[in-house]
């Protein structure tokens, strides 16, 4: 009898506990249901001056956006008692799952990396987020955000105002291998589409590859794509298109898929380049491997180290050559790379002043201590700054338009689609009329 | 003791927390799934209950179609390539190799305990094309053969073809070492009495070897199946499901629908698709093996 009642108590104890387990779940999903309120107390947390911060960067990555955040945050530290940034990384292909999860239990830290865009325009319709321009004019430090960058971030999210901070201020191109150039009788970097296919024709004539992109991740071959669209429809190709207002299967965006399609087939892009990444791309470059490649002045951290074998100055930069008037040479491809976002509910006194310390000193520390512009402004230059940290901030200063990249205005589903396939464009499997059907069926889903 | 396990309620009750929590843990996820998958888009925002749609859908959805037959191609050649080569694998191992035979087992079984995402690292360098020539390349280079050097990776058929290499060589130790051990379960007098009897060979192994390790057979075919049609990870680390969609499995277009187009319902759907699956040709397997010839 014993014996049956310690077996009864036993099961009763799992029973319970099974049930409770499951009732603790059902409490973690009711809140999912009130998003967008803010309703809730974020409690005592904040009595430690805990700051939450999502990152896509390793920590100790030097000169990654996460480590200039976390170690402004550190100095801040130092001024203030108790303080401390908690710092979370997740890896950037679970951002955004991780994003929407937070997102459904009205729950994103204090200060969260995300992507601007579609993605972001999302979060701002949610309400879940802080209003930028309002905030950091309250807090009077406004006027540390660059203006380029601000009017950029605008424009990603359909002019809904400024929901971020930039982490950059990237313009793209193509950087080419100077030494290369002068060895296929090359003056001078073209400025038109035709000079571009002619400097290509000559490259290979000499034996040099003409472009290697890093295909194997497929965003720098729809990049390519990308450039030609934009020079002969104009900036807001792609835009028009997924509103509806065009149509990707209309014959100038065909053309601009068969652009890519044809210069593959006469060899001006690196044999098999849908199997190489980005990096190796680079490094082809700077090998003298292939004569162009078309990034952004991201780059700039690779050409000014040490396995640069071009040397400082070796590698140069030019715009994407127009096709007709539709833009101009000094409409430049731009985007803020990714932005920080900050959680409405848990925003209060603390969070400002640790605002107020750490983003009016983020421009200048970035350029001071990594060279590369942030999207902040920058008070002074320093005095030992490379030939390519030069070459794009020339480049920035002569920007009066910006244009976006393919996907920017793309849901992700046409997003995906539009990556994935351009590989089979490249290789030819499917022809352009095929690559753009596919781009208008799946856009047309979500009109 | 025995008056407790014999009295039924009691075995009931100590039964009843393992069977708990094996419904809940199995279960209990399944018919979840199958209630998201009547519903479009992502739980916590445009959650809509749309009935049985997302099944109809399914069928005019390129990518699930393609990855739905790219994975059934993906099947045909895989699981015979592991569970044949593994057989004759095993059957060397045990009628032609005399000496070192933990050794070689050994060797054999490696390439299953190596991480996947390593493998697929191996094989990349190896079908790698540029900037330099990986190991085949450079092979056929060696040999003059240099109209067949080509980016293995970056063409649909061959970027299949290598992935498809690549998995059946991951799995041979595995099922090698599994159909050796019912080889050496067979009586020894059974073989000599055969081969006192005239049977060598292909008969030997026909009439009595391959009759002596079926169940163990259907069991490598159920382990393999199970296992190629969950494919994920090995065409994720080698090809991205790359070029296009060539190398895309179901389980990659599920989870593509679920976090990155936010289609929560539709993804359980496809999900559903698979277990529906995966049962029914593990049914018709265990169907198949229980007949007798």
């Amino acid at each position: 009898m014993k014996k049956k009642l310690l077996i009864l108590g036993v099961v009763l104890v799992l029973l319970v506990s099974m049930l409770a387990g499951c009732a603790g779940n059902q409490g973690a999903k009711t809140p999912s249901a009130s998003t967008g309120s803010n309703t809730g107390s974020s409690g005592d947390k904040f009595q430690s001056r805990t700051i939450k911060f999502l990152s896509i960067w390793p920590e100790d990555d030097k000169n990654s956006n996460g480590w200039i955040v976390s170690e402004l945050s550190r100095q801040y530290g130092e001024t203030v008692d108790g303080f401390k940034l908690e710092y979370e990384y997740v890896a950037i292909d679970q951002l955004d799952q991780k994003v929407k999860i937070l997102m459904s239990s009205d729950d994103l830290p204090e200060v969260c990396t995300y992507e601007s865009g579609v993605r972001l325009k999302q979060v701002i319709d949610a309400g879940l987020i802080l209003n930028v321009e309002e905030t950091f004019t309250e807090l009077g430090i406004r006027d540390c955000l660059d203006e380029g960058a601000v009017s950029l971030l605008k424009r990603l999210v359909d002019g809904k105002g400024l929901y971020c901070v930039p982490l950059g201020l990237n313009m793209e191109g193509f950087w080419y291998n100077k030494a290369l150039f002068e060895k296929a009788g090359i003056q001078k970097a073209p400025e038109t589409w035709d000079e571009f296919l002619e400097v290509c024709e000559k490259l290979k004539a000499a034996g040099i590859t003409p472009i290697v992109q890093g295909g194997s991740d497929n965003w720098p071959m729809t990049r390519v794509l990308n450039a030609y669209l934009v020079r002969s429809v104009g900036p807001n190709a792609v835009q028009d298109a997924v509103t509806g207002k065009k149509k990707f299967t209309d014959p100038e965006y065909v053309a601009a898929a068969q652009m890519f399609q044809d210069m593959a087939k006469k060899g001006y892009f690196a044999e098999g380049m849908n199997t190489i990444d980005p990096g190796t791309a680079t490094s082809m470059l700077m090998n003298g491997q292939a004569a162009m490649n078309y990034d952004g002045s991201w780059k700039v951290s690779n050409l000014n180290s040490d396995d640069n074998t071009a040397g400082p100055e070796g590698i140069g930069f030019f715009n994407v050559p127009v096709v007709n008037d539709s833009s101009t040479i000094l409409d430049y491809s731009m985007n803020c790379g990714n932005i920080l976002m900050f959680s409405k509910k848990k925003y209060d006194d603390k969070v400002a002043d640790w605002m107020k310390y750490v983003f009016p000193k983020l421009g200048d520390f970035a350029m001071q201590e990594t060279g590369a512009f942030k999207g902040f402004s920058i008070s002074k230059m320093p005095e030992d700054t490379t030939y390519y940290t030069q070459l794009v901030a020339e480049h920035l200063a002569k920007a009066q338009g910006a244009f976006l990249w393919f996907e920017a205005k793309m849901d992700s589903e046409t997003s995906t689609i539009a990556q994935q396939s351009i590989s089979l464009l490249y290789t030819g499997e499917i022809t352009a009329e095929d690559y753009m059907r596919l781009l208008e069926e799946t856009a047309a889903k979500s009109r | 003791m025995e008056r407790v396990l014999g009295d039924k309620k009691a075995i009931a009750l100590m039964v009843l927390p393992a069977l708990i929590i094996f419904v809940g843990v199995i279960f209990v996820p399944i018919v979840w799934t199958f209630i998201y998958s009547l519903f479009s888009g992502m739980p916590g925002f445009k959650f809509e209950y749309v009935g049985f749609s997302n099944y109809i859908n399914m069928w005019s959805n390129k990518q699930t179609v393609a990855a739905i037959k790219m994975n059934w191609k993906y099947i045909l050649f895989v699981t015979p390539g592991q569970v044949g080569f593994g057989l004759l694998v095993s059957l060397m191992m045990y009628f032609s190799i005399k000496k070192f035979k933990t050794l070689s087992r050994t060797i054999v079984f490696i390439p299953t305990i190596l991480p996947t995402v390593a493998v697929a690292q191996m094989f990349a360098k190896m079908y790698e094309m540029v900037p330099n020539y990986g190991l085949i390349n450079a092979l056929l280079d060696l040999a003059g053969l240099d109209r067949y050097i080509q980016p293995f990776l970056g063409q649909p058929n061959t970027s299949f073809g290598a992935l498809v290499v690549m998995d059946i060589w991951t799995a041979i130790g595995f099922y090698t070492v599994i159909i050796y051990g019912a080889l050496v379960d067979i009586p020894h007098e059974l073989l000599e009495a055969a081969r006192i009897d005239g049977a060598s060979g292909v008969k030997l192994f026909t009439k009595i070897v391959f009759p002596m390790i079926r169940t163990i057979m259907i069991t490598c075919l159920v382990f393999s199946f199970t296992g190629t049609i969950k494919l994920y990870e090995s065409a994720t680390a080698l090809t991205k499901g790359g070029p296009g969609f060539a190398t895309t499995s179901m389980t990659m277009n599920m989870y593509q629908n679920a976090f990155l187009f936010d289609q929560y319902g539709y993804a359980s759907a496809v999900a559903i698709l698979i277990l529906a699956q995966c049962l029914l040709v593990t049914f018709i397997i265990n169907k198949l093996s229980r007949e007798k010839y």
